[in-house]
């Protein structure tokens, strides 16, 4: 490439500063962002408990981690609505440990912390399985934002935001190495048999599909783009990557900053607008694919163009019959799928990855739990971008290591980075004999070129 | 039936109830103006779904125990919530019935309330049980939960006994007072406790159905096969 790098990001870099234990200051300070942060969706949930432990059953943490009832889902949401509840209970005014309400001290503060970033996913499985509708998963955000605003945050997940907010992507990856990376990939593809003349193309102005990537696509995992290529360019399908805001993650949903997330949605907007593009395609990845698709319109007042996730596009190609595939590729695999609760039960997509596999592969069986009522594996929700509570969450991932393990699958399906690393994780930590594959990998080895 | 009582009890049968249930109607408003005062996160993404049905969809829930894996698992707790419900329902009318409609109040009616009451006040005893002494259920609970299923559970008693003397042609006995007593301390107080949270069930169900229901995920009725290639 023999053009500058250009630089990507906001103009001036920013590290945001983090605290190591809330300061009278601080919690101050949150006094004052509480109301900002209670829309109906979240004041109705704090005020809508009623205490009748349904939820226990629903969290993976509660279920993997039984022994701890302080990871019951209507425990940790307290540790937020008692002092919710200290601002805004009637009763509370008069009698407030009669309805267990709690002004925000430290130590309160605290356990808000430990519980609502370090044992939550904001998988909002409590959410479905409540009976009054309580929507754990936005209050949860609501809490976690109002920790981020004054640093309160696991700092590995704030340092994946400002990487963000500082190169445009969140591993940094530069210009001008991400350009060299897909060149390479399309290298590697146009070895393969078949696809001598298949393209990764780059910043194609007026593709149809502006496909996004995870970045630890280009950083660790190649092939999984080589595989989407090879997919999409054997349905003939208009598709380009940009050199710019290609990446589709938003971390900003996990530490609940705003104003970050509606900054890395507009890039990407104004990107996609640059190419000209008809779709935006969210990769395989869960977080970002809720992120694209369902917050990101909200967070930039709406777009001029559809959007939309790979899976969702692969589905319509098999439909379709615009790709051929050859189940028998892998006969004597068995393969299960996970859903990514962003995905499923935030997303709306779980029949289009039956099509897929079931189009693929004749050997698929379905966990006990699957589509919208499918467990965690305990990666959502930015755990891993928090070591801190990385014995937690592998404790966590016990209910989904079950039940993998009882498919007597040889591939676990799935289509999320964070899920790809946490079941790699746990299948190793439970010792069950399988591995973690995406849809795009299972679809390329059966194309029928 | 007939309800043929001191002026005293029919004083608080009657005009001592309609303050207080106006009180608590007062309460009531405040409450749902201050939620609907709260601004509503938009919805700006193309849908999957239908926001509309999914929010009727969902506030039909509490009718559907197989829609959520938490009641269809627990087939004998949701029945317990549907009995205990439906007691509620009737007792309440039961302090409407008494005084404006006594002859309403036949011996058949009397009896189902009561067995309603009756089962209403064994599952209350059962949730209390509960509440002591499930680990997961007792660490959530407030005083306010315990007061709560304590008092409601006592009313249920207090019901059916005094309708037992109704029902044997005694409608003012001691029962009866402490019964309108109770319903009068009910008006004045369920505002203010966890009991009101039938106000804020719309809310949280419309809530989801919303959110929920135009991603296709409780509402699969798509409006571009855009976004679904199934159709």
């Amino acid at each position: 490439m023999s053009e500058k790098a250009e630089k990507l990001g906001a103009e001036k870099e920013r590290q945001w500063p983090t605290k190591t234990e809330f300061t009278p200051e601080m919690l101050a300070e949150m006094e004052k962002l509480l109301p900002s942060k209670l829309n109906r969706v979240v004041a109705a949930s704090l005020a809508g408990c009623i205490h009748c432990g349904m939820c226990s059953d629903a969290c993976h943490y509660s279920v993997s981690i039984p022994e701890d009832k302080t990871l019951v889902p209507a425990y940790k949401a307290d540790k937020f609505r008692k002092w919710y509840k200290s601002r805004y209970d009637w009763m509370a005014k008069v009698f407030p440990s009669f309805v267990g309400a709690e002004p925000l001290t430290k130590e309160l503060a605290e356990e808000m912390y430990d519980k609502l970033f370090g044992g939550c996913t904001m998988c909002r499985r409590c959410t479905v399985n409540c009976p009054m509708g309580v929507d754990y998963g936005m209050m949860v955000r609501a809490a976690r934002s109002m920790m981020q605003q004054v640093g309160r945050v696991p700092q590995h997940l704030q340092d994946t935001v400002d990487t963000h907010y500082n190169a445009g992507n969140n591993m940094a990856v530069p210009q001008d190495e991400m350009i060299e990376t897909i060149e390479w990939i399309e290298e590697e593809l146009q070895d393969e048999e078949g696809c001598e003349n298949f393209k990764i193309p780059v910043d194609k102005k007026g593709a149809r599909y502006f496909l996004t990537l995870n970045p630890r696509e280009p950083k660790y995992y190649p092939l999984t783009i080589q595989a989407t290529a090879k997919v999409l360019n054997a349905a003939g399908v208009d598709f380009t990557i940009s050199s710019r805001y290609w990446d589709l993650t938003n971390y900003a949903l996990f530490n609940g900053n705003d104003p970050d997330a509606k900054l890395f949605s507009q890039w990407q907007v104004d990107d996609v607008k640059r190419l000209g593009c008809e779709y935006l395609l969210a990769g395989e990845c869960g977080h970002g694919y809720r992120a694209l698709r369902w917050e990101l319109p909200n967070w930039v007042g709406g777009v001029p163009f559809k959007i939309t996730s790979v899976l969702e596009l692969f589905a319509k190609l098999i439909l379709e019959k615009r790709i051929k595939l050859d189940k028998s590729v892998w006969d004597g695999t068995r393969f299960t799928y996970h859903d990514s609760c962003n995905i499923a039960r935030s997303g709306g997509i779980w029949k289009e990855p039956r099509i897929v596999i079931n189009a693929a592969a004749n050997d698929f069986v379905e966990m006990e739990h699957h589509g919208p009522e499918s467990f965690c594996c305990g990666g959502g929700g930015g755990a891993l971008a928090m070591p801190e509570f990385t014995p937690r969450r592998i404790a966590a991932g016990k209910i989904k290591a079950d039940e993998i393990r009882a498919t007597g699958a040889n591939v676990c399906l799935q289509s999320c980075h964070n899920c790809t690393d946490q079941l790699k994780e746990i299948i190793e930590h439970y010792h069950i004999d399988a591995k973690v594959m995406n849809l795009a990998e299972l679809l390329s080895p059966a194309l029928v070129l | 039936m007939e309800n043929n009582v001191s002026h005293a009890l029919l004083f608080l049968e009657e005009e001592v109830q309609y303050i207080c249930l106006a009180f608590m109607a007062l309460m009531y408003v405040i409450k749902i103006s201050l939620l609907l005062k709260k601004p509503v996160p938009p919805e700006k993404a193309e849908l999957k779904g239908d926001r509309v049905a999914g929010a009727f969809e969902s506030l039909l829930n509490v009718l559907k125990p197989w829609s959520m894996e938490s009641t269809r698992k627990n087939t004998y707790f949701y029945v317990e919530f549907l009995i205990f419900h439906i007691a509620v329902v009737l007792t309440i009318g039961a302090t409407f019935l008494i005084p404006l409609t006594p002859q309403f109040m036949t011996p058949a009616v009397t009896q189902l309330f009561m067995i309603f009451m009756g089962l209403a006040f064994l599952i209350g005893l059962r949730r209390i049980h509960r509440r002591f002494t499930v680990p997961e259920i007792r660490i959530i609970s407030s005083p306010d939960d315990f007061f709560a299923i304590i008092l409601m559970t006592v009313f249920f008693a207090t019901g059916f006994v005094a309708l037992y003397f109704w029902l044997n042609k005694m409608p003012e006995t001691a029962w009866m007072w402490i019964f309108f007593l109770m319903t009068t301390f009910f008006l004045l107080y369920v505002p203010f406790s966890k009991i009101s949270h039938y106000i804020l069930y719309p809310f949280g169900r419309v809530n989801f159905g919303r959110t929920f229901g135009g991603r296709g995920v409780t509402n699969t009725k798509a409006k571009s096969s855009d976004w679904n290639p199934t159709l």
